[in-house]
């Protein structure tokens, strides 16, 4: 979450005219003149300047609100030049605040092809991009802004909202504090901005003093408060939190996401009943009556919470029935396949007797992977032994990922990885894992995750087993902590939380019990070919013996025992995970073998896991 | 005698006795001779005694699919001919069905009239089992039936060694010896049976039968060469040994090249590549060689399992001192600072070895499976260390147990290896493999598990061996049940001191 501003929604027009010729991004220009385009047989914009007048008429009819006189004179003048870039411009201004965000995004790539030094056209793509989550492609933009304009302040606040979303708060830092000082005031929405990046690095007084400051110059700004009222939550503050909620709700009656945060609020204090009141109250209030995803998943967790079992499931399924259809998601079961397929018949003992591993790095803080699954326990294990002196917190690193995109790149390889690793055996690469290491610690180290008095920091990006060959390679030295958990444990929390990971496994029961095999079969095929420094620990010996597990744990780091560590929960860092209420709470059972309750709308997956679950030991 | 292979087996070899089975049933129905071309309309009527006739040759040819085959639609017409039913079974047999071969020839003796042929073979088929005193009664019934019958008797010995019912199974074997003094399976049965008993004067000699037991691999080309008996060659007359049998056996009968070289100075050593590197310990310069083709001329030939004999080897007098082998100091460095790396500082290094080669013919027996060692991996302040190679191996992908384990066997590349890691492991726990040898002649400590019925080598009812100082054997209390012995490991494990204290473990 950022707290940017967002300009209010209007609902789209309905199409002038249902012409089959217009464009299907719903830009209303006709198709030809639209994505059918070939751009680069197009004249310059130039060639239009005769029309200047028209869009100069357009421009302030925009300018004074007069949205359809504007409208109609930007399609006109893009029909017969469709390469305007004032009247594109215009009309991506007016197909964003209708929502028409297809035809806002093929206006506005436009505009960027067109002039790739346009500093707004690029800010703007950005800032769309950002908004619809795909935030790999954002930051390719973000970066040509401050490339186009380094002393832009809004450049950099976009970097800074980039890589905030995408876990890099460190370096969103970064470009925040450039904001600040480019725009030589204390800008209240960046100062928000701000507050909710160290609130993600679990700088919590200093987020909450930047807060406090931003509110004061600017009290009525709702992302500012609704980020806040998180803080305030996160940090077990829930009175204040539901205060700040009460100020949101007076800035904007009824707005779902103050709702929906309250719920959040009140089911951490557990009043269940007003928390299941505030969704439906939000239930209400919508269109068709009834609660989006984010807000059926809450509602489900919570009567899980009051042992309403049925209705829980109930909801966690209409929940991902709608994730699905807003989101157009589902689980790409093929290209996991295919990887998984990839990586088994590459990495084999034969292979790797021939690949150089990397040198472990020196005198400086080493990676320690926590692996597993989403949902089985690996918040946990962090805020464990994130809570020992030489071991830093490192939260879900994109690294290994990342690397698995550059190596190519990096190895000057025709191949995909893992095939590009096949490389290593030419001379001029025989180093080649030293680079990808160094990557790998020179972005944690941009984090502030090589802290002078730790040894280890830890990884805890869920399904990096997936690539546990190749974290094998470039880290030979690096425990790894892979955490288990009962299959159906963990399939029925993925199925109640909100994830993207595994190919969008989660997004159905099926598909999440179909990637959970997958990739444990992946990990059963490293295991059996390569030496590793692997250990297994269960959540449920966590929860049974404590102090026994963290031990193992620690010894397996070669680390004393500390005993810090049997108290986690007062570990204020904060998990940006879904696990971040839980961790925050002393060890219970309650998430033990909780997939007992819901063994019959279990049952179409158990055929599915039964192998693993057997072989793992655990029984249903 | 028509002797057949139904059942074979390097050591106890399964007499069937085929004579029985090429009696062609007196059935006069006919059936289709074979699948018909999609084109034919007419199909041959074959009779029911030529199939089976057929499907027996397939069978002694060892087409067993065709055998299978043929045998389906003999039994699809005539559903309760017994012969038919018993040569599937020895086909399911022989293509490792064990269960459905046994169900088979149940029901060819439900449907026969008391042919000791179907007991005999039932026999070798429960023994394989584990259904020992089914075997037993089946064996003795056939045994009843056809007393004078050498190869029921065999049988009999072979199942009652599994009992260690030792009395039974050596008597058998005499009795079968009388009756055919030249059939070599019961000698190698009876010297087994002596020699775990600890009689090796006669254990030694039956011993030597062991070549002549049909399907047993050849020791080396044929030779017009005399075997060596024991006594000093004329000066540059070269004496060839032959390192035979499994790799446990070479290192454990390996001692004795010293004794030999102090009688015939010009020595020369077959061994296999893989092992080479440790039998040259045992005698600086020694001449080996991989390839019959280089062998060099020699005056005489002698199996390294036929030492203890020449020596004439007694429970009191085992040559070699322990250790006769040693890790490479630097390879034995370096994969002690890789265990180091590796695993958990100040905790115990416990190697593992689960399984044995799989062909090996006991090897239903000796092998467990990793999954058995829970309550080893249970045991506080143990990093295990898989030194298991092998089909076996793949079983490292799907350990789940407490304890770490770290699975070099991925890095292993010969029996140096093995040897090196062995000396940087405060223990190594093992079934009856090689690696329990080389630990052994190492005088590394090592604990090996043994089948109910261990070969002769481990002897009866002692913890220790005089083999090797430095071993510690637990015996199977049941057969084909480990979960008494693990848990006597476990006990014994966490019972030793933890690590840093003086003692180590015996």
């Amino acid at each position: 979450m950022s707290a940017s501003q967002q300009h209010p929604a209007s609902s789209p027009r309905p199409a002038r005219q249902a012409d089959p010729g217009l464009c299907a991004c719903g830009s209303q220009l006709r198709r030809l003149r639209c994505c059918e385009m070939n751009l680069a047989a197009q004249a310059s914009g130039e060639a239009g300047r005769h029309l200047l007048p028209l869009v100069e008429r357009a421009v302030q009819a925009h300018r004074h609100g007069a949205i359809e006189t504007a409208e109609t004179l930007c399609l006109d003048v893009l029909e017969l030049a469709p390469t305007q870039p004032g009247a594109l411009q215009v009309l991506y201004s007016i197909r964003k605040a209708q929502g028409a965000m297809r035809a806002a995004e093929a206006l506005i790539r436009r505009m960027v092809a067109l002039d790739p030094n346009n500093l707004w056209a690029t800010n703007e793509i950005a800032l769309l991009l950002m908004g619809k989550g795909s935030l790999a492609e954002a930051e390719i933009h973000a970066r040509n802004a401050v490339r186009i304009a380094p002393e832009n302040a809004q450049s950099h606040n976009l970097m800074g909202m980039i890589l905030t979303e995408q876990q890099r708060p460190a370096v969103g830092e970064y470009h925040y504090r450039r904001v600040l000082a480019l725009s030589g005031a204390r800008d209240p929405i960046v100062l928000a901005n701000l507050a909710w990046n160290l609130k993600t690095q679990g700088k919590m007084e200093e987020a909450r003093a930047l807060y406090e400051e931003s509110t004061t110059a600017a009290p009525q700004v709702l992302q500012t408060l609704l980020g806040w009222a998180r803080l305030e939550e996160v940090d077990r503050n829930f009175d204040l939190a539901l205060a700040l909620l009460d100020r949101a709700e007076q800035i904007a009656p009824g707005n779902p996401s103050v709702l929906l945060a309250r719920a959040v609020a009140l089911g951490r204090k557990r009043e269940y009943e007003k928390a299941l009141a505030t969704l439906d109250s939000i239930a209400s209030q919508s269109r068709d009556g009834s609660l989006g995803p984010n807000e059926l998943l809450e509602k489900g967790r919570l009567l899980d919470q009051m042992g309403r079992y049925g209705e829980a499931f109930a909801a966690f399924e209409e929940g991902k029935r709608k994730a699905r259809e807003v989101s157009g998601h589902a689980y790409l079961a093929e290209h996991a396949a295919q990887l998984a397929e990839r990586l088994q018949r590459f990495f084999t003992t034969g292979r790797l007797k021939l690949i150089p591993r990397a040198n472990p790095a020196e005198g400086v803080a080493q990676p320690l992977f926590i692996l597993g699954f989403p949902r089985s326990g690996t918040t946990l294990v962090e805020q464990t032994l994130s809570a020992h002196p030489a071991i830093a917190a490192g939260d879900e690193l994109p690294f290994i990922t990342e690397i698995t995109s550059i190596m190519p790149k990096m190895f000057d390889s025709p191949l995909a990885y893992p095939e590009a690793l096949a490389e290593l055996w030419m001379g001029d690469h025989r180093e080649g894992l030293d680079n990808l290491r160094d990557y790998y610690l020179q972005k944690s180290r941009q984090l502030g995750l090589l802290r002078q008095d730790a040894r280890w920091f830890t990884d805890k990006m869920p399904l990096n087993e997936t690539h546990l060959g190749l974290i094998g390679l470039l880290f030979p030295r690096s425990p790894m902590i892979h955490v288990l958990r009962h299959p159906l444990d963990i399939i029925t929390s993925a199925f109640s939380n909100h994830m993207t990971h595994g190919f969008f496994c989660s997004y159905a029961l099926e598909s999440a019990a179909r990637h959970y095999v997958l990739v444990m079969d992946l990990v059963e095929h490293y295991r059996r070919e390569m030496t590793l420094r692997y250990m297994t620990i269960r959540y449920e010996d966590i929860v049974d013996a404590q102090e026994t597990s963290v031990r193992r744990m620690l010894a397996f780091t070669g680390e004393e025992f500390d005993p810090s560590c049997l108290r986690f929960e007062e570990n204020r860092r904060y998990a940006r995970t879904a696990s971040y209420a839980q961790v925050t709470e002393k060890l219970y059972d309650r998430s033990r073998f909780r997939y007992r309750h819901y063994l019959d709308q279990l049952a179409p997956v158990i055929p599915i896991l039964a192998p693993v679950i057997e072989r793992l030991g655990y029984q249903i | 005698m028509n002797q057949i292979s139904a059942l074979p087996d390097d050591r106890q070899s399964i007499p069937a006795d085929r004579g029985a089975l090429s009696q062609a049933p007196a059935d006069p129905r006919m059936i289709p001779s074979a699948p018909a071309p999609a084109d034919a309309t007419i199909m041959v009527p074959v009779p029911l005694a030529d199939l089976f006739r057929i499907a027996n040759e397939y069978e002694q040819a060892g087409r067993l699919d065709d055998a299978a085959a043929l045998l389906r639609r003999m039994l699809a017409v005539a559903p309760l001919q017994p012969d038919a039913l018993h040569l599937s079974g020895i086909v399911a047999f022989r293509q490792g069905r064990m269960e459905e071969a046994a169900d088979l020839v149940e029901q060819a003796i439900a449907h026969g009239v008391n042919t000791p042929l179907y007991y005999r073979n039932i026999c070798t088929i429960y023994e394989r089992l584990g259904r020992h005193q089914e075997a037993v009664i089946a064996g003795r019934r056939a045994v009843e039936l056809d007393p004078c019958d050498p190869h029921a008797l065999h049988n009999l010995t072979v199942v009652y060694y599994r009992l260690l019912e030792l009395d039974e199974s050596i008597a058998c074997a005499r009795r079968a010896i009388a009756l055919d003094p030249t059939l070599p399976g019961p000698h190698f049965a009876l010297a087994e049976a002596l020699l775990l008993r600890g009689e090796f004067a006669e254990g030694w000699a039956e011993y030597e039968w062991r070549y002549q037991i049909p399907g047993a691999a050849q020791m080396m080309p044929k030779t017009d060469r005399p075997q060596w008996d024991g006594t000093a060659l004329p000066a540059g007359q070269r004496l060839m040994l032959v390192a035979d049998q499994g790799f446990g056996d070479v290192i454990q009968f390996g001692r004795m090249i010293p004794w030999v070289a102090a009688r015939c100075p010009t020595l020369s050593l077959a061994c296999s590549r893989e092992l080479q590197p440790l039998m040259r310990q045992m005698l600086p310069g020694l001449d080996v060689f991989d390839r019959w083709d280089d062998r060099p001329d020699f005056a005489a030939y002698c199996p390294l399992s036929g030492l203890p004999r020449l020596y004439g080897v007694r429970l009191g007098n085992i040559p070699g001192g322990v250790p006769y082998l040693q890790a490479d100091p630097s390879r034995a460095a370096a994969w002690r600072a890789r265990l180091a790396g590796l695993a958990p500082p100040g905790y115990r290094r416990v190697g593992l070895v689960w399984a044995g080669r799989p062909t090996h013919n006991n090897d239903i027996n000796r092998s467990a499976a990793l999954a058995e060692f829970a309550p080893l991996a249970a045991v506080d302040g143990v990093a295990l260390v898989s030194l298991q190679k092998g089909p076996a191996q793949a079983q490292t992908g799907a350990y789940y147990g407490r304890a770490q384990l770290l699975n070099v066997s991925a890095e292993i590349e010969d029996f140096e290896d093995t040897a090196a890691i062995i000396a940087g492991l405060d223990l190594l726990v093992t079934v009856d493999t090689s690696v329990a040898h080389l630990a052994g002649a190492m005088g590394r400590p090592v604990w090996v598990l043994l089948p109910h019925a261990p070969d002769w080598r481990w002897l009866l009812d002692r913890a220790d061996t005089p083999w090797y100082p430095s071993m510690r054997l637990f015996r199977q209390r049941v057969p084909r049940n480990w979960s008494m012995v693990m848990g006597e490991i476990a006990a014994a494990l966490a019972a030793l001191p933890r690590q840093g204290e003086p003692q180590t473990p015996q």
